[in-house]
């Protein structure tokens, strides 16, 4: 084991003598995530703040004049504004009007005979400002609706209440602790997938097929280093740098998310957070953390072994990098899948490899983990590890991983 | 020191024409032997089979027959023990360029069990006879190749190996550099080190080795002293004894192939 913790050693040494690197893999994304967030918060917000300070621009179509006065009585909401020459849809389409209303002409007539009347509403899915003046027509038709029930209701001498024979009195038996626990738990383990194997092949690219290409592999093979310590050492130290790149990213992230959600909503996130940080606590113990740690651990040995594999292979870093590219879809697939509701009742996942340790951290934060599956993923993924270790180790014997042939 | 006997290996490669696999005999047969406080060449042109001979004294590749032994350690059983043992150096080898020569050294004094205050010390002793002592704290990423190459021998001879293999050791060096490089091969010999060295330059053969090998189609032709070699082919340099066994192994080859 000595040697590989030289290896390890060496490695890590040569990795921080690049200031350059370790800018762009440690500093850049500590300074870029928060920046990258709040400049998205303040830009959601102020287009969120024109929106709701602006009237809704309505064409209205109102020959009994039933809806018009609603509508006029609110200035700060609704702006009617003339029909334009042809096509309605159009008009909406191109933003020359948020929402076109077309109430039924027999609309006073239906409304005295206690009649259904139809309110037609046109409007554009695709655009936020079109969007909010359908939900503030919404707002304007329920409170005339009441205001008609009501009126109905006194006509025929009946209580208020006869209209509303239920309330519902929702309890919510989770808290925002819990809350963000689950949503953590399905969010964690994307990004913890994607953040590890695009650092290793960041960095294993440099460790393995680099030094061949720059010439010095061979020179650290005619030490009397066992080949499989040289590799040993090598997944360490792609190991620990996949590892302070996941808890950077994270941090960094973590950070960036709480400004963007204090710009958005700044006074409720400072209350809600606070409150949630304390049931938070409770439930990512650091039992829960050393859990999730221990799962990380195989799944880092894991990526950083086939990542050392393909590098030990390739004849030179961009090979390497070919090669392992199409390794990140196949990660951002299984990540994506696992974040997808229900999927933690499928009986083999377990036995999918990556898939079950990020369902594991997924059960950890919803308290469900169970103690064999947990065993199954920790298992199975340090087996497969080893076994691709074992390999690369094999790879590096091979003279033709060497020399390309012989003089 | 050094025994080959009988050593043959070959390789299996993709013919590029056809895409087949295709066997190369590169050693075929190979028997000499180096004592210690002897400088021995292995001459030949690119492709001779020269540099995997070197490989296989180095434990980098292993045989495929015969005996090979380093220091009386049998080099295909034990290949780490008998690693442990020489010193390698081969042109297409480089240094780690973010490191200063002394962190490399005391790095690379590490990797093969030297104590730290010995590797420091005989690491600026190499260093200095190299004439490298001002380098010794500069991070070699500006460093020439001959300062490189110089900085990859005091690697090599770190810790203190009985056995010096050198592939080409003065290939794109200047004259000055590579005066420097045939000194300490000197010095080495006279340290009572058993040395092989493979080149292409046959001045420096006359002018340091005590025997001398000539390979070609990875069969040697010749092991001898190289005034002896000169006289026995009845030539005035071995630029000419390599012709001549040139023109006699490719008419051998064309006799076998009739």
């Amino acid at each position: 084991m000595n040697g590989a913790w030289l290896i390890f050693k060496k490695e890590m040494i040569e990795f921080f003598k690049d200031r350059k690197t370790v800018f762009f893999a440690f500093v850049m994304p500590l300074i870029l995530f928060p920046v990258l967030f709040t400049m998205i918060g303040k830009l959601g917000r102020r287009d969120a703040d024109q929106r709701r300070g602006q009237p809704s621009k309505v064409i209205l179509l109102d020959p009994g004049n039933v809806l018009r006065s609603s509508l006029e009585g609110q200035p700060t909401k609704f702006k009617l504004v003339p029909k334009p020459e042809g096509d309605f849809l159009r008009a909406v389409t191109e933003e020359k009007a948020d929402l076109e209303v077309q109430v039924d002409p027999k609309a006073a007539e239906a409304s005295a005979r206690m009649e259904t009347f139809v309110v037609k509403a046109t409007y554009d899915e695709s655009t936020s400002a079109s969007r909010l003046a359908r939900k503030r027509l919404e707002e304007v038709l329920k409170t005339f609706d009441e205001t008609q029930v009501n009126a109905r209701l006194v006509s025929i001498q009946a209580p208020g209440m006869l209209a509303k024979p239920t309330k519902l009195d929702a309890v919510n038996a989770s808290d925002t602790g819990r809350e963000i626990s689950k949503m953590l738990g399905s969010f964690l383990p994307y990004m913890l997938l994607i953040i590890m194997y695009a650092g290793a092949m960041q960095h294993g690219a440099y460790l393995s097929a680099g030094e061949r290409e720059r010439g010095t592999l061979l020179s650290l093979l005619a030490t009397r280093m066992p080949r499989a310590q040289i590799i040993l050492g090598k997944q360490l130290a792609l190991f620990a740098l996949c590892l302070i790149n996941v808890v950077v990213s994270l941090s960094a992230m973590a950070f960036g998310m709480g400004r963007l959600v204090a710009e958005i909503q700044p006074a409720e996130a400072a209350a809600q957070s606070s409150a949630a940080m304390g049931n938070l606590s409770a439930i990512a113990s650091p039992t829960t953390l050393l859990l999730c740690f221990l799962l990380l651990v195989p799944l880092g040995f894991f990526f950083t072994a086939i990542v050392i594999l393909v590098g030990t292979q390739a004849k030179n870093t961009r090979e390497a990098q070919t090669a392992l590219t199409p390794g990140i879809f196949v990660v951002i697939l299984l990540g994506v899948f696992s974040m997808a509701p229900g999927i933690e009742k499928m009986a083999a996942l377990p036995y999918v490899p990556i898939l079950n340790i990020s369902l594991a951290i997924r059960k950890l934060f919803s308290q469900q983990g169970s103690p064999y599956e947990y065993a199954v993923a920790l298992v199975m993924t340090i087996g497969l590890a080893a076994l691709m270790t074992w390999q690369s180790s094999r790879v590096l014997s091979r003279e033709s991983a060497l020399f390309k042939g012989g003089d | 020191m050094i025994r080959l006997v009988d050593v043959h290996k070959s390789f299996t490669v993709k013919d590029r024409k056809t895409r087949k696999p295709k066997r190369i005999d590169a050693v075929q047969g190979i028997s000499f032997e180096v004592k210690a406080g002897e400088i021995y060449g292995l001459l030949g042109p690119n492709g001779a089979g020269k540099s995997t001979t070197l490989r296989m004294i180095a434990s980098l590749m292993a045989p495929d027959s015969g005996t090979l032994e380093v220091c009386g350690v049998d080099a295909i059983r034990e290949p780490d023990r008998s690693r442990a043992a020489v010193a390698y150096l081969a042109t297409d080898m480089n240094v780690y360029e973010r490191f200063t020569p002394r962190e490399l050294l005391r790095m690379f004094g590490e990797f093969q069990g030297v104590e730290a205050t010995v590797a420091e010390r005989r690491g600026m002793h190499l260093l200095e006879k190299l004439h490298l002592t001002e380098f010794a704290d500069v991070k070699m990423d500006g460093f020439s190749s001959g300062q490189k190459q110089k900085v990859g021998i005091a690697r090599a001879l770190l810790h203190d190996p009985k056995v010096v293999v050198f592939d080409e050791p003065t290939t794109g060096l200047d004259v000055l550099t590579a005066k420097t490089v045939l000194d300490l091969l000197r010095v080495m010999k006279s340290e009572g080190r058993a040395v092989v060295v493979s080149t292409h330059v046959m001045p420096m053969v006359e002018q340091i080795c005590d025997r001398v090998g000539i390979i070609y189609d990875g069969k040697l032709h010749g092991d001898a002293p190289p005034r002896e070699l000169l006289k026995s082919r009845n030539a005035l340099t071995l630029d000419e004894v390599f012709f001549q066994l040139a023109a006699e192994s490719e008419a051998a080859a064309l006799g076998k192939g009739a």
